[in-house]
């Protein structure tokens, strides 16, 4: 456990001083102020639309910071060689694998963190109300993003970053889509495409189900339930990533 | 060989590699087996891709042997627990730059179990123990190559282990770095650790080893003291030759089987000890010229390039 603590700590110090960071962390939250100046267009709902677009935002650069950091994980350890020193101590491939993805869960965390003030911030100035809905959808966003991280620690463990990349962005945009594909498939009467489609959204993780904008944004009622089951569903999904990139980082040779 | 249980036994490892997605395979370890014992410094010898780093790979558990049998401490090295007892140092080591050498330190001293009220003492101790107290602030990107070698063998003894690994420790650094590694390699010895020497600087052998394994082409040629090659290597000597004539030439190359250089109007011979005197009357009778006469020290050097060149020669 100290060896995975070890490793987090150092993946996070790590993420915290990469500027990148800053500037697409900047970028978003130029992104989440702008909903503001966006939504004063409309001449209805102002204060809906101006957090459905920071939520958005808040959304998409989680994403795209979590993508854009995790598939570089394992790789920058493997090409700079400094995974050589890190797994000749004492230290299982399966605990420093976990300890990367950890470190970079919580600086996706502090980054969601730094984002829902800015958030709160403009939601504030805007006159929209905040409610505990939005704190639980916040939550809901963080916990997404540390499935995201899970496919990007997935792939970082056995392939290139730009591959990693491709990857991790198409399932998690696939992600998205698989309640639509049921949806559609429910609708075309084809036992073969329901069950086709069924199996996609068993395998392929249900991203939407930690989307509890719309329930924040319309003041709609929060069910113990709305919360809790996705906290199991991403525990669950997570650990069988993490489980499939540890054995295929077992058998990994370090050339 | 010291006495001792064998802190490293590499028994018939086997390393095959698939170069691309294809079937074929290239074997890179034919069969080594080797031991080291306690408190030696071991010299792991060999050309540029002889196999010495995946040699050091397979004992880090860094890559799995295709075949084969390889322990340290007693352990499979397939293990991890029995890390807590090794240090390594791979070669051109990078570590994380955006540390300073007080938290890199800090960082390995937490992933090889230093206890928490022991950890800054150690470190301490290590960083004016590889000269580096005064750069314990600074961030590793602003130390030199030197410094960063340094840096990472206080690394590799974080954890004060039995047995440190060295992979090619001197290669990059200026005379100065070299001496200084050196110094420190030998200190090692002094406090009892066992070191395991990847390198294909013979100089750095010769100085610090107490035993030797030579490896070309995945294959050890030689594995003992330094003092055995003299004693198993034929001596021989080099005789020096004016105005020699091609018959004599001829003669002296299937008679005495020695190796003859020209070098201008000179010849250089290098006979067998046995046959000196022999060479010696037929050149003198034969109105040659002898310049000189002199004892070849049969150095690693030459048993190296032996290896080498009867690997090269199909004596495998």
């Amino acid at each position: 456990m100290t060896a995975v603590l070890a490793v987090a700590a150092n993946t996070f110090r790590e993420a915290i001083r990469n500027r990148v960071l800053y500037i697409l962390l900047a970028f978003a939250i130029v992104l989440i102020a702008a909903s503001m100046v966006l939504s004063s267009l409309s001449y209805v709902e102002q204060t809906r639309i101006l957090q459905n677009l920071a939520f958005g935002a808040m959304r998409l650069f989680g994403i795209v910071i979590a993508i854009a950091v995790g598939i570089n994980l394992i790789h920058r350890e493997v090409d700079r060689r400094t995974v050589y020193t890190i797994l000749s101590k004492p230290v299982s491939r399966t605990a420093f694998l976990i300890g990367k993805y950890l470190g970079l869960v919580a600086t996706i965390w502090l980054l969601v963190a730094i984002m829902a003030v800015a958030f709160a911030l403009t939601s504030w100035v805007g006159d929209a109300p905040l409610g505990l809905g939005h704190l639980a959808a916040v939550a809901l966003v963080g916990l997404e993003l540390a499935v995201v991280v899970g496919l990007a620690t997935l792939f970082s463990a056995f392939t290139t970053p730009m591959l990693a990349a491709l990857f991790t962005t198409g399932i998690t945009a696939a992600g998205h889509l698989t309640r639509d594909l049921l949806a559609l498939a429910a609708a075309s009467g084809d036992p073969g495409v329901e069950a086709v489609t069924r199996w996609l959204h068993r395998v392929l993780p249900d991203l939407e189900s930690f989307n509890l904008t719309l329930h924040a944004v319309h003041h709609l009622p929060i069910t113990a339930s709305d919360v809790v089951l996705p906290v199991f569903y991403a525990i669950a999904y997570t650990s069988v990533l993490l489980l499939l990139a540890s054995l295929i980082f077992q058998r990994r040779d370090f050339r | 060989m010291s006495g001792g249980t064998p802190i490293v036994r590499v028994e018939n490892v086997v390393k095959d590699f698939r170069p691309g997605f294809g079937l074929r395979t290239k074997r890179v370890l034919h069969g080594i087996s080797f031991q080291v014992s306690p408190g030696e410094i071991f010299g792991f010898v060999g050309p540029n891709g002889a196999g010495k780093t995946t040699t050091l790979k397979v004992l880090m558990g860094l890559i799995g042997a295709t075949s084969g049998t390889a322990r340290i401490l007693g352990h499979d090295v397939r293990e991890t627990a029995f890390r807590e007892h090794v240090g390594f140092l791979p070669e051109n080591p990078w570590f994380h730059d955006f540390l300073t050498g007080r938290e890199f330190l800090r960082f390995y001293a937490r992933l090889a179990k230093v206890p928490r009220a022991e950890r800054e003492a150690r470190i301490d101790t290590l960083l004016a123990w590889v000269g580096l107290a005064h750069a314990g602030d600074a961030r590793l990107r602003t130390y030199s190559k030197g410094m960063l070698q340094r840096a990472g063998i206080a690394q590799a003894l974080i954890h004060d282990p039995q047995v440190v690994f060295l992979d090619e420790p001197m290669s990059g650094l200026d005379p100065i770095g070299r001496v200084e590694i050196r110094d420190l390699i030998l200190r090692l010895r002094d406090e009892g650790k066992t070191v395991f020497m990847n390198t294909h600087i013979l100089h750095d052998v010769e100085m610090l080893c107490d035993r030797v394994a030579i490896l070309v082409d995945g294959r050890i040629r030689w594995e003992g003291r330094l003092e055995e090659f003299e004693r198993e290597g034929e001596r021989k000597s080099q005789v020096v030759l004016a105005n020699l004539k091609p018959e004599l030439a001829e003669r002296l190359e299937q008679r005495c089987q020695a190796e003859l250089r020209g070098h201008g109007e000179r010849v250089e011979l290098r006979v067998a000890e046995k046959d000196v005197e022999g060479v010696l009357g037929m050149a003198l009778g034969a109105g040659a010229e002898v310049v000189s006469v002199t004892p070849l020290r049969q150095s690693l050097e030459t048993i190296f390039l032996s290896a080498v060149e009867g690997a090269a020669g199909g004596g495998r």
